[in-house]
């Protein structure tokens, strides 16, 4: 079996993009904001990104919450189902980094903590993209969605500045 | 035939979709973005540390560094750090673009330079923080490169020999 490259099958999909609204304990604030960004007002289906109900029918899962301990089981279960190339949208704080509640006993601790709980269930995530925000904008969750599909390139960058 | 009147809505509504990345994204005047630390104001005091309610800022000493360390995926953007700041040298920007494939393009670092303790020869402080506490207090030059256990020793010391008990 010849191998291919993540690339080629997201260029593929650049055509028109199904998205899954996956809440794993968010505070709601991302969800309204993801909510905006599909109605007429910022309309992403300019892009041809359409909201679907279920996970199986989706190309991308717009991923909100630190993962909360009662939900991991549902959010492994909603991950499983998703056909490949399974692509992620981590969106606000608390499903990058774990936000306000990073190291409470509660939470996992956002997604990039999670991805290590599904390496071990044996759930591969092809790309996942970081939208960073509290709660992040319309326009953030746009810019995030063209730089997870690679039509844009990200700006931000390590920065080290040393001080004598 | 009623329908009809929806066209005069439409046409007086006009068209509301933003075309953003293709133009400038709404931003008000209150929008917080990422905060902007100025190497050049920065003394290293922590006191960003400290306030930060998710610890996105986080200090850690390594030796001879201070490494002074924002974390924009965890930031909350509530920027009680420009308030607390005590040379105000973190400005609020208006950056909210900052979608990655990565979370290590999410960090920002500052690496501060420690002195070294006169007598113990041990790193305690940053260079620019002395400088910073010796403007405000005059006199205080003398103790300002030893570290604060020295530096109790060192006063107990010169108490002493002031009072002439110790004989040096």
């Amino acid at each position: 079996m010849s191998k291919v490259s993540i690339d080629s099958v997201v260029k593929a999909l650049r055509k028109s993009v199904w998205v899954f609204h996956l809440n794993s304990g968010s505070c709601n604030g991302c969800d309204i904001e993801v909510l905006d960004a599909l109605t007429p007002f910022f309309d992403v289906e300019r892009f041809g990104i359409k909201l679907v109900a279920s996970p199986r029918h989706a190309d991308v899962i717009l991923f909100t919450g630190p993962v909360t301990r009662e939900v991991l089981p549902k959010v492994i279960k909603a991950l499983r189902a998703m056909p490949r190339p399974r692509m992620v949208l981590a969106i606000g704080s608390c499903a990058v980094g774990g936000g306000i509640w990073y190291d409470s006993y509660s939470v996992i601790g956002g997604f990039p903590k999670l991805k290590k709980i599904l390496m071990e269930e044996g759930i591969i995530i092809d790309r996942v993209a970081f939208v960073p925000g509290c709660p992040a904008r319309p326009e953030a969750i746009i810019y995030g969605i063209l730089v997870l599909l690679g039509v844009m390139k990200p700006k931000s960058k390590k920065e080290v500045v040393t001080i004598e | 035939m009623k329908f009809l009147k929806l066209f005069v809505v439409a046409k007086k509504a006009g068209t509301v979709t933003r075309k953003y990345p293709f133009e400038e994204p709404l931003i008000t005047e209150e929008f917080r973005g990422e905060i902007k630390i100025d190497p050049e104001k920065c003394i290293g005091c922590g006191a960003c540390t400290l306030i930060c309610p998710p610890n996105a800022l986080t200090m850690r000493d390594e030796g001879n560094v201070r490494l002074i360390r924002y974390f924009v995926g965890r930031c909350i953007f509530c920027g009680m750090c420009a308030e607390v700041c005590p040379t105000n040298a973190i400005a609020i920007t208006k950056e909210f673009e900052l979608a990655t494939l990565d979370t290590d393009d999410l960090l920002r670092d500052l690496l501060h330079k420690r002195v070294k303790c006169r007598i113990c020869g041990r790193p305690f402080l940053t260079t620019k923080l002395i400088k910073y506490a010796n403007k405000d207090i005059p006199g205080s030059d003398n103790y300002a490169d030893v570290c604060p256990e020295c530096r109790s020793k060192l006063s107990i010391k010169n108490i002493l020999k002031y009072r002439g008990d110790l004989d040096v």
